[in-house]
């Protein structure tokens, strides 16, 4: 087989300056007080004019401190203790407190719902501008102006941000970070609770030609984004910097390496090495369709072959087999508490050994379903028959009780003797004697799983959204968690954002929208009707076309 | 009609005539500031009756005490007596205790209805733009509305968690000892929450004391200032008459 060159980046931009950096990290190193080593660093990056980077790393390595650095920012009652030094436009960053420097840089935090400072939407935008004590007009300029690059109605203007779902609030937040008018951007995981579309959207203005004049990413699965990406930078689990690069060339030289530490690479690059692996070298692809292109181009004995390494990437999540329905909801009505109906007449069942897929954009209601599934939450209308389920919430916090990981199982009604065993299970062995607020997200999210399905109380159990926040490694051990319950016999409902998992892990899925359940089939089909996914919000999984092109050969 | 009026002005009318309703010790002037406050509330602001009704309940509970020690046992408090006697407007003719009753609904309704026809952001924006509130205590203000939402999901997303291993759904209301083990959980969410909203506001180039536009909230209005000098005139007519006996 011969190499081929590689691809040229497929970024319509302007490349970026070689001129001097915008922001520098200087060998910076940070540490938390009582710590016994540092919580990221020693790490130097340099942000040019023009640029798009992105940060990869698995959880807990530090990211969001790095971020934070730059300008001084740090969590209340937590401040780490840093070395080295961070510049921004040549200037030592320590020379001014880090809220003058929000005329230089903007950030936008992974959770909107503990950052918006405004009452309403309007105030919620021009907060930034305001305080720089731009003139009046001014501030109405950028406001308006970032209210219309974002596409947020008119109307919503004097709308309580307290009356948008999650999804709308990140949006608010990405125009408020626009109207901030700063020359670099800081996004920290800003499509983590986003629906694919609306994840679309932000990342088309976070890194597109006409967003910042530089941004730094961190996301654990920045998707078809990449592709806007410039240059990657990916931190080992110790805090330093483990590759750096263009992303074609990082997930081609370290994406061994990268998957190894629980680093999300792009399935196309997964694709690659695998073949690579098969004695099929091919150029580095970012997207699925460029390998695809590339195989197609082999001779048959290749594309023979390659196609049998492809199938291998096909997910084929297992299938219930026909029994009875463990829980049905029959023409129900559902409403948050005290709130409005937001879902009505839902017929929906769910069998043993099945993990169903609730799909659905922002606000859509999917969460009042899965309490509602569960019989968690009062119907409005309608009946639900079957057992009590389980729901895994959003905010695993909601569900400790325990001073210990190991004190959480029991008082969950995990027999003693089961303990160790699933903490073991759901890889928290190391973290058992500790307390769950102290664990990362992904072990929080571990948690609250295993101290659900720790005892046989709940044959049905409801996760919504178990990856959000999560690094590739915790996806796939959620995913491996997944696939053993539906084993063992019980029913899953799975509520994400995350196309690939759902394609991954439930064999059938329900689209949620408009007020009651528009799709429900073979999750795979679903997935890849497009009409279907453009009238949801949502948009095809990364393993869509290699679907396509298997069934094509 | 009086959701348009400027919140400054309606804030000094309103404190006014609650003013007026603690210093008028008139059995008349209570009942027809509670009427009118009322309906004002039906009629203008569209509020339902029921509404207005379940709004009076706690004032009304403020001021049982009096009212049923005056009508059930024809007698009055000490301290209703005593009220009676030192306030410089006061109509002896009157029982104390049913004037005392009157008068807290009255407040109490007069506060309703500048609470219902008053955006709660827009009086914060308005007191930090022309009453000189530091901006760090409007914008604490207005993240303590952002806060009640939020705590109130957390709580319901904790209460079904508990009710989940309970085995059964989490009842419409809490119970006192669910309201008590919640305390504590929520108190840590609310500490966090707020650490993490000052951090986000430090990005966003928020400094106390440091100079800042505000980009809606307009000073007064002529009309504004008419509409409540006018209402001022009404109140001091109605004193006078009320004072004339």
């Amino acid at each position: 087989m011969t190499v081929a060159p590689r691809a040229p980046e497929r970024n319509a931009r302007a490349q970026p300056d070689a001129g001097p950096a915008l922001a520098r990290w200087e060998a910076v190193a940070a540490r938390y007080p009582f710590a016994d080593r540092d919580a990221v660093g020693p790490v130097s990056l340099a942000l040019r004019r023009g640029e798009r980077a992105l940060l990869l790393g698995p959880s807990g390595c530090g990211k969001s401190t790095l971020l934070r650095a730059l300008t001084g920012l740090s969590p209340a009652g937590a401040d780490p203790a840093l070395t080295g030094r961070t510049t921004l436009f040549g200037r030592d960053a320590r020379a001014r407190p880090a809220a003058c420097w929000a005329d230089t840089v903007a950030f936008l935090f992974q959770d909107a719902e503990e950052t918006l400072c405004g009452f309403t939407v309007e105030d919620e935008i021009a907060f930034a501008p305001e305080n720089r004590a731009l003139p009046p007009a001014r501030v109405a300029a950028l406001t308006a102006g970032a209210m219309a690059r974002v596409g947020l109605p008119e109307a919503w203007r004097r709308r309580r941000v307290a009356t948008l779902s999650g999804g709308e609030k990140q949006l608010v937040a990405l125009a408020a970070l626009l109207a901030q008018d700063a020359p670099v951007a800081i996004a920290d995981e800003p499509t983590a609770n986003l629906a694919p579309k609306a994840a679309a959207r932000m990342s088309a203005l976070l890194l597109g030609p006409d967003g910042p004049a530089a941004t730094l990413v961190v996301d654990h699965r920045i998707g078809s984004a990449v592709e806007r990406i410039d240059r990657a930078v990916a931190l080992g689990p110790d805090g330093r910097a483990t590759a750096e690069g263009s992303p074609r060339a990082v997930f081609a030289d370290a994406g061994e390496r990268l998957e190894a530490l629980g680093v999300w690479t792009p399935l196309a690059s997964c694709l690659h090495r695998a073949l690579g692996r098969a004695g099929l070298v091919l150029p580095p692809p970012l997207k699925v369709n460029e390998i695809l292109r590339a195989v197609d181009g082999l001779a048959p004995a290749g594309r023979a072959r390659a196609r049998r390494v492809a199938a291998g990437f096909a997910p084929e999540p297992p299938h219930a087999a026909r029994k009875p329905a463990m829980a049905r909801l029959d023409r129900v009505d559902c409403a948050p508490p005290f709130g409005p109906v937001v879902l009505r007449g839902v017929t929906l069942e769910i069998r043993p050994g099945e993990a169903l897929g609730v799909l659905g954009p922002n606000g859509a209601g999917k969460s009042t379903l899965a309490a509602c599934l569960a019989g968690l939450a009062p119907l409005r209308a309608g009946r639900r028959h079957g057992p009590p389920g389980a729901v895994a919430f959003q905010n695993p916090e909601v569900h400790f009780i325990g001073g210990t990981a190991r004190e959480q199982l029991l008082l969950s009604g995990a027999p003693a003797a089961g303990v160790d065993a699933a903490l073991a299970a759901w890889g928290l062995a190391d973290v058992a004697d500790r307390h769950p607020f102290a664990l990362s997200q992904g072990q929080k999210r571990r948690l609250a799983l295993a101290s659900i399905t720790a005892t046989d109380r709940w044959p049905l159990v409801v996760l919504d959204e178990p990856t959000a926040g999560l690094d590739a490694r915790g996806a796939a051990a959620i995913g491996a968690q997944v696939a053993r319950l539906a084993g063992e016999g019980r029913a899953l409902a799975v509520v994400t954002h995350d196309m690939d998992f759902a394609l991954a892990v439930c064999a059938r899925t329900i689209v949620v929208t408009e007020g009651g359940v528009l799709a429900e089939g073979p999750t795979a089909a679903l997935l890849r009707d497009r009409a279907l996914l453009a009238r949801a919000g949502l948009a095809a999984p990364e393993a869509g076309p290699l679907l396509d092109w298997l069934e094509r050969r | 009609m009086l959701g348009r009026v400027h919140p400054l002005p309606k804030l000094v009318f309103c404190l006014l005539w609650i003013a007026a309703s603690l210093a008028i010790f008139d059995l008349r002037f209570q009942i027809g500031s509670l009427a009118l406050a009322a309906g004002l509330l039906v009629t203008t602001e569209r509020v339902r009756p029921a509404t207005v009704l379940a709004l009076a309940v706690p004032f009304a509970l403020f001021g049982f005490g009096f009212l049923s020690t005056s009508l059930l046992f024809d007698r009055e408090t000490g301290f209703a007596v005593q009220m009676a006697r030192e306030q410089a407007l006061a109509r002896p003719d009157a029982a104390p205790g049913l004037v005392l009753f009157f008068r807290a609904l009255a407040c109490g309704m007069v506060s309703a209805l500048f609470a219902l026809t008053t955006d709660a952001g827009a009086l914060v924006r308005a007191l930090m733009a022309q009453a000189r509130l530091p901006a760090s205590i409007g914008y604490a203000l207005l993240q303590a509305m952002h806060l009640v939402p939020d705590v109130a999901r957390e709580a319901q997303a904790m209460r079904m968690a508990r009710a989940m291993r309970r085995g059964r759904a989490p009842g419409r209301i809490p119970t006192p000892w669910e309201v008590g083990a919640l305390a504590v959980p929520l108190l840590a969410y609310a500490i966090r929450r707020a650490g993490r909203a000052a951090t986000a506001m430090e990005a966003r180039g928020f400094r106390p004391g440091a100079p800042r536009t505000f980009l809606r909230a307009p000073p007064p209005a002529r009309g504004d200032w008419a509409f409540c000098a006018g209402a001022l005139g009404l109140l001091a007519a109605a004193a006078a008459a009320c004072a004339m006996r």
